[in-house]
């Protein structure tokens, strides 16, 4: 693949889209071109010969990790409940940290368990946060379309904004804006800098109907940005967030229940075409110079 | 940690004032290397003193004044490197199982203890890297190492410090842009409070300095210079700065004892402060002119 083919540096696909063992999907992922791959916890923990050989088969691939996926309900519960969550909390932070991984995704909680109290979920997203700290850890809090509380990300970002905490963000997800019509403009309330993900899917209808629907098309019938019917939609997202000024990953979020059923090669395809489309016809980005290295921002305040 | 009592602080605000912990200075810094005498010799130049030794690990203390230095040589799984590493910072606290449970409801890892026969279980939580931070709340009038250490014959328990040494405080290197995350955690869990950038100790200003509440030391947080590669995230405890009312005067009595210092081109800096030379490959200590010196001693 030479790097006149396209840049897709800003793309990354997860390995949730893909079947198969992880180093085949790293395979993969990597043949098609790509430099980054989102990974979930169940990728280490799932692999034949534990967690830390999954984590030495991702540093000999060469790809970079975008993020590691996903705390679950964290926030909102107490007693037992909390210190359950806390210590889950800590094995991803542990996993990620041996990845090297800087980003932790942490989703809004779906727990009829959860208090619905901002004040609760603010000082629980701090605790997240502080636990990440010294690993050097972020922690991108996502709004999932179902979520008990927060459901759209303005209000996850209103959550972010109150916590407060310097490694804490949000993570965005394309699918859950078009799921709850979100509207476009409510980007406008974000700071660039404090969105720590984003993650595109398509789908193939126009219209979601109930909750249960929506839950049920996010986990099985998500495609790459393109393929469905939202593209035009997906096009002005992600320039939209470029005008902002989000320099970030993009990763391919896409549950699809066909792709479990297909060639790993074939998948990494698609993932790719939806990339040169998004980097070369949307975001028009330049191929970058060779040899180019990335140096560090100056130090601001 | 389970408690099945709601704490208060869930049921209400309560101010908890800008030193929540009742912060008291550092009780001690410790160091972890495999060559403690080597370490011991460059104390000793620094006018530190063995004073006691630990009842069943290879630990020692050295003192002078009222910094506590403690060097331990006694490998409990952690592989120790000849370069000595500021492995640990014991805090004095008011109440330090509040204080350590009021950290772990903030979001601190715990630090499991290990306790052997006629040792103090002192909480921890983890620091910076491999370091850790201690919580200590005997401190006045019995103190931590009257249990766990015996005094070493015929020396000098207070020997005093020279040229009136004092801890000033910690340079921690971190990785790029981290200051805001080190700010966070010394501020949330601890009540630390970043000084104006005009505010400036000494004669290396480089970076963020944090005071503590109890306004007796700082934490000077430094991220590697711009422009370089964004690869060099190795962070922990770098050096210990200590005071002195007198720096020239300090220097003179460190250079007497055999002490290099690095030298500088700016006109008289000894002054302002000073740098040793780096011994056993990763030891200096950063002096500072500070007046407040004795009067919190």
């Amino acid at each position: 693949m030479s790097q006149f083919e396209g840049n897709v540096d800003d793309f990354g696909m997860d390995t949730i889209s893909l079947a198969g063992p992880l180093e085949a999907k790293l395979a993969a992922i990597r043949a098609a071109g790509f430099n980054q791959v989102m990974l979930a916890a169940r990728d280490l923990v799932g692999h034949a010969d534990g967690w830390r050989a999954a984590v030495a088969a991702v540093k000999a691939s060469g790809l970079r990790v975008t993020g590691f996926q996903v705390l679950r309900d964290f926030e909102g519960l107490s007693g037992h409940l909390h210190e359950y969550k806390v210590d889950i909390a800590k094995s991803m932070l542990e996993m990620c940290h041996a990845l090297d991984c800087r980003l932790l995704l942490a989703c809004s909680s779906t727990s009829v368990h959860a208090s619905e109290d901002p004040q609760v979920l603010i000082r629980d997203l701090r605790k997240l946060a502080m636990l990440a700290i010294p690993m050097g850890i972020k922690v991108a809090y996502e709004a999932l379309s179902w979520g008990r509380t927060i459901n759209e990300f303005p209000q996850a970002w209103d959550i972010v904004s109150q916590a407060d905490m310097p490694n804490l963000g949000l993570g965005f997800d394309s699918f859950h804006m078009f799921a709850t019509n979100t509207p476009l403009a409510d980007l406008e309330l974000l700071d660039p800098e404090k969105i720590f993900l984003v993650q595109l899917a398509d789908f193939m209808w126009n219209e979601i109907k109930s909750v249960e629907e929506r839950i049920a098309t996010a986990r099985h019938f998500r495609v790459f940005p393109g393929e469905g019917v939202h593209s035009r939609d997906l096009a002005a997202l992600t320039l939209k967030l470029h005008q902002l000024g989000y320099r970030g990953d993009y990763s391919f979020e896409v549950f699809n229940d066909d792709y479990q059923q297909m060639p790993l090669e074939t998948v990494a395809q698609r993932a790719r075409r939806s990339a040169v489309w998004l980097g070369e016809s949307v975001l028009r980005r330049s191929v970058p110079l060779p040899n180019r290295m990335r140096l560090k921002q100056p130090i601001r305040g | 940690m389970t408690q099945n009592q709601p704490s208060a602080s869930s049921r209400e605000a309560v101010d908890e004032g800008p030193n929540p912990l009742g912060l008291n200075g550092i009780e001690f810094i410790e160091y972890a290397t495999s060559k403690p005498q080597a370490l011991g010799q460059v104390l000793e130049h620094m006018g530190f003193r063995p004073i006691a030794r630990h009842r069943s690990r290879e630990v020692l203390l050295y003192r002078q004044g009222d910094i506590n230095v403690i060097v331990n040589a006694h490998s409990s799984g952690a592989v120790l490197t000849e370069q000595p590493v500021i492995t640990a910072i014991a805090l004095r606290v008011r109440d330090a199982a509040a204080a350590h449970r009021r950290a772990l409801e903030r979001g601190a890892w715990a630090v499991p203890a290990r306790v052997e026969v006629m040792e103090l279980n002192i909480p921890a939580i983890h620091g910076v890297g491999t370091s850790r931070i201690y919580f200590v709340d005997r401190y006045k009038e019995f103190s931590i190492y009257d249990v766990d250490f015996t005094p070493i014959p015929t020396v000098d328990q207070r020997p005093r410090a020279i040229a009136g040494l004092h801890l000033f405080g910690i340079v921690q290197y971190i990785g790029n842009d981290r200051t805001d995350d080190w700010t966070e955690f010394y501020g949330a869990l601890f009540g630390f409070l970043s000084l104006p950038d005009a505010q400036r100790f000494g004669i290396m200003p480089k970076g963020r300095i944090l005071q503590s509440p109890c306004r007796g030391f700082f934490f000077q947080l430094i991220e590697p210079e711009p422009g370089v590669l964004d690869i060099e995230d190795d962070e922990g405890l770098q050096r210990i700065g200590l005071g002195t009312p007198d720096v020239p005067v300090a220097i003179e009595a460190l250079r007497g004892r055999g002490v290099e210092f690095v030298s500088s081109r700016e006109t008289h800096p000894e002054l302002r402060g000073a740098l040793t030379r780096t011994m056993m490959g990763s030891v200096t200590f950063e002096l500072v002119h500070n007046e407040r010196a004795l009067a919190q001693g």
